[in-house]
């Protein structure tokens, strides 16, 4: 579903990512771990199209994110770290905004709209300015808004920030339920043990490259001192530093 | 290091920062703009000179002393200029000073230092004194070079001018600041929106009596000089700050410096109490009402989107998605953003005075074909400007004000073309309501003739593309997705840009028509099937200039939305 053939991205001389070569299948819990600056948002903002490739390709669902933005767009669903919304609409409001974003029919706008808010546990604020809300309650609102139109593939960028441990919980069995329906999971983060709990897959990026991708097993199979995800992360890491 | 400093001196490398970046800009973007603003100042200047010199002449023509009289009603219009400019900066700094002091991300990182509250308000209080006050400079330094040209002013009388100018914008931003102090203690958040547009509805009342002062048709009648004297005698009132600035000025000219030395004390001793004043008031009652305004129940007693807005999305059902999503949430925002609508209310009082005024220069007084060309000319030159202001200050900041949001539009499933053609015909649907009827009622009401009226029809209906275009375009060009405030979005370059050549593509069209207007009125008998050639060309060259106006800045800010990266 996920497939990137040496995806660079250099801003002047610095390369942010360089070279990197991925392919996540569907229904796939993807982690991507790396440390502050490595290059995780400058991917996923390539993947999502915010940001131009400086080489290579991302394909989403057999889309090129740059050639067919349109059809490549309609599969996904993609939930930011900082959740910056249009603070003047309500919750209601900003779900039927993004469903009419999607060309969501009235009946399935009615529907899901509800569906997601009661969902996300948003139902009693939804006519509620966002301006109102707490970071919590706007990364659930990003959340619902995200799965709103059934989306193929989701890109999750650092989602924990601002939710609380029974919320975290949720996300994670939400996600992890998505997967099993299909849904292809690509999602950048820190909480390593989180990550150890639900990835099918990961990848550890550092200075823009792509050190491993495999199982957490096989990866843990290539360290020196197997232990942790955690143990091993920063083994790989401050190696690849040295 | 006083805290106040400390802060300052940040503000000040931020300044540094932004004026460095001005060398990564575009050469031509910056040499455009500052030609522009070049001839902007200059035209200001002419256009203040030669109403100054003219009202010398008219003393003149009054007969008993000339130079007298030119001088009184000069001077008394300076003061009805002061006392409007001076209300004016009080309803600014309300609305900057809110912005500034309780709603600035910045205001967060501030209150959790230890920085005392006093140290917080002085700081805040030169920013909104920045960002209220720089037009003021900006426009006011060609009226004063321009009064002082014309009346033969010394070299003492730019000196004061300048000196006075600092104490006069801080008494109205020590006003406006201790308003909303008090405001945002005293009344719920709920009703601030009703406190901005009683504000409002006050300054609306002010023009209307700055207006009725002003009315050009009452200098043709015989009691000229008693009529403006009866109707300005309140500006000179002794107790109004904007008196002891003018008559200091004033004094300065006729190099009377004793009296110039007392008005400069007491206006700064006046501004050095306020500042004291409001930063005392500030220091006691801010943060009981920041943490009023922050601590409120979010709770709404009526849910919103029940109402008209609630059902915005019925009536445009008929418009496609994504267009008509994109359409409900623009409208929803602009109304539930009180900057916009507080500065709408204030631009329609104003269109209603305008309008109400019509009837008076319609009448039968005017009847040669000369005069009712005259008229008729600058009735489209009204209609074209309020136009450019409707589409400078509304609708270039809408791709802007898409902000740190724009990630949602990036990723949703259309083309930037389409995003862009959306904001295009909001942008002339809206406008052309407010201006084509503007066109078709002022016509009406000056009674001019039916050419005259469908030629204004046409060119103000092909404005509305080429305006919406040029600002939609220059707002797709030259974004600013970090600043919330479509205020200070339409202060920037790019915004600056979009006026500067809103108001050239106005003066062409304009110029075009006087032209062929006048020439008919003139040579109408001699030459009649001239005209309509003629008049063929001016309706190409307006409808040429519209689509080029339009399409341009739209393909151009559609090539840098594509090429952005987010």
């Amino acid at each position: 579903m996920i497939q990137t053939e040496k995806l660079t991205k250099q801003f002047g001389d610095n390369t942010a990512v360089a070279s990197l070569t991925l392919k996540i299948g569907a229904g796939e819990f993807f982690c991507f771990l790396g440390p502050n600056g490595a290059g995780k948002t400058t991917t996923i903002k390539m993947l999502t199209g915010l940001l131009h490739p400086t080489e290579g390709r991302a394909i989403l669902g057999g889309h090129d994110i740059q050639k067919e933005p349109v059809e490549a767009k309609q599969l996904i669903g993609y939930i930011p770290d900082a959740p910056f919304l249009y603070e003047k609409l309500t919750g209601r409001e900003f779900m039927q905004f993004v469903a009419g974003l999607y060309r969501m029919t009235e009946s399935q706008i009615a529907d899901n709209t509800e569906r997601f808010l009661e969902l996300f546990g948003l139902d009693g604020v939804s006519d509620q300015l966002i301006e109102d809300y707490s970071h919590g309650m706007r990364q659930k609102l990003s959340f619902a808004a995200c799965f709103l139109h059934n989306p193929s593939i989701v890109i999750v960028d650092e989602p924990w920030v601002g939710l609380d441990p029974k919320n975290i919980r949720f996300v994670k069995n939400f996600l992890r339920q998505k997967t099993r329906e299909g849904v292809t999971v690509f999602m950048s983060t820190h909480t390593l043990s989180i990550a150890e709990e639900v990835a099918d897959c990961i990848g550890i990026i550092n200075d823009g490259k792509l050190l491993y991708t495999g199982t957490v097993e096989e990866v843990r199979a290539v360290a020196k001192n197997p232990g942790t995800l955690e143990d091993i992360f920063l083994e790989l890491t401050q190696e690849d530093d040295g | 290091m006083s805290q106040v400093l400390v802060i300052f001196r940040a503000k000040l490398r931020m300044a540094r920062h932004e004026v460095a970046s001005i060398r990564d800009q575009s050469k031509l973007k910056v040499t455009v703009i500052t030609v522009f603003a070049s001839g902007l100042w200059l035209a200001a200047f002419g256009f203040f000179f030669a109403g100054f010199n003219w009202l010398i002449e008219f003393g003149g023509e009054a007969g008993s002393d000339p130079l007298k009289l030119g001088d009184i009603i000069m001077a008394r219009m300076l003061g009805v200029l002061a006392l409007a400019v001076f209300f004016m900066l009080i309803f600014s700094n309300v609305l900057v000073s809110f912005a500034t002091l309780y709603r600035s991300r910045e205001v967060t990182y501030l209150l959790q230092t230890p920085v005392s509250f006093r140290a917080f308000f002085m700081a805040r209080f030169w920013e909104c004194i920045t960002f209220s006050s720089w037009a003021l400079a900006f426009l006011g330094s060609p009226l004063i070079l321009a009064y002082g040209r014309s009346s033969q002013a010394s070299w003492s009388f730019y000196v004061a001018a300048a000196a006075f100018f600092i104490p006069f914008i801080i008494v109205p931003a020590s006003i406006g600041c201790l308003i909303t102090l008090i405001l945002a203690r005293v009344f719920p958040q709920q009703r601030m929106r009703v406190m901005i547009g009683l504000a409002a509805i006050a300054v609306g009342l002010l023009f209307l009596y700055i207006q009725d002062v002003l009315d050009v048709t009452r200098l043709s009648q015989d009691a000229v000089l008693a009529v403006v004297m009866d109707a300005t005698v309140q500006t000179q009132s002794p107790l109004l700050p904007s008196y002891w600035a003018t008559r200091g000025m004033l004094a300065a000219a006729e190099q009377n410096y004793g009296e110039c030395l007392f008005q400069f004390l007491l206006l700064l001793s006046n501004a050095l109490m306020l500042v004291w004043l409001a930063a005392e008031v500030a220091h006691r009652i801010f943060y009981p009402g920041y943490s009023f305004l922050a601590g409120q129940d979010k709770t709404r007693s009526k849910p919103l989107g029940k109402g008209i807005l609630g059902r915005l999305d019925g009536f445009l059902r008929w418009l496609p998605n994504p267009s008509r999503a994109l359409v409900v949430k623009d409208i929803k925002l602009f109304w539930r953003d009180p900057t916009q609508w507080s500065q709408f209310v204030i631009f329609f009082g104003i269109l209603a005075i305008y309008i109400a005024n019509l009837h008076g220069v319609g009448s039968s007084r005017y009847t040669t074909d000369m005069w009712r060309s005259w008229i008729a000319c600058l009735n489209i030159g009204s209609c074209t400007l309020v136009l450019a202001t409707l589409t400078s200050r509304f609708v270039f900041p809408l791709v802007s004000l898409e902000g740190r949001r724009f990630w949602i539009l990036g990723l949703a499933p259309f083309t930037f073309q389409q995003l862009v053609r959306q904001k295009f015909w909001l942008s002339v649907c809206t406008t052309s309501l407010f201006t084509v009827g503007l066109a078709i009622l002022s016509g009406k009401m000056l009674n001019i003739p039916p050419i005259h009226f469908w030629l204004s029809i046409y060119s103000v209906s092909m404005a509305n593309f080429g305006l919406a275009g040029l600002a939609v375009g220059l707002g797709t060009l030259y974004p600013n997705f970090h600043e919330d405030n479509p205020a200070r979005i339409v202060s920037g370059m790019g915004g600056t840009l979009n006026f500067l050549l809103s108001v050239m593509y106005i003066a062409v069209i304009v110029g075009a028509q006087t032209f062929i207007l006048q020439w008919r009125a003139v040579e109408r008998y001699t030459h009649p099937e001239t005209f309509w050639w003629a008049l063929g060309i001016v309706l190409v060259l307006i409808t040429m200039l519209s689509l080029a106006s339009a399409l341009i800045p739209l393909h151009v800010g559609l090539r840098n939305l594509r090429n952005m990266e987010f």
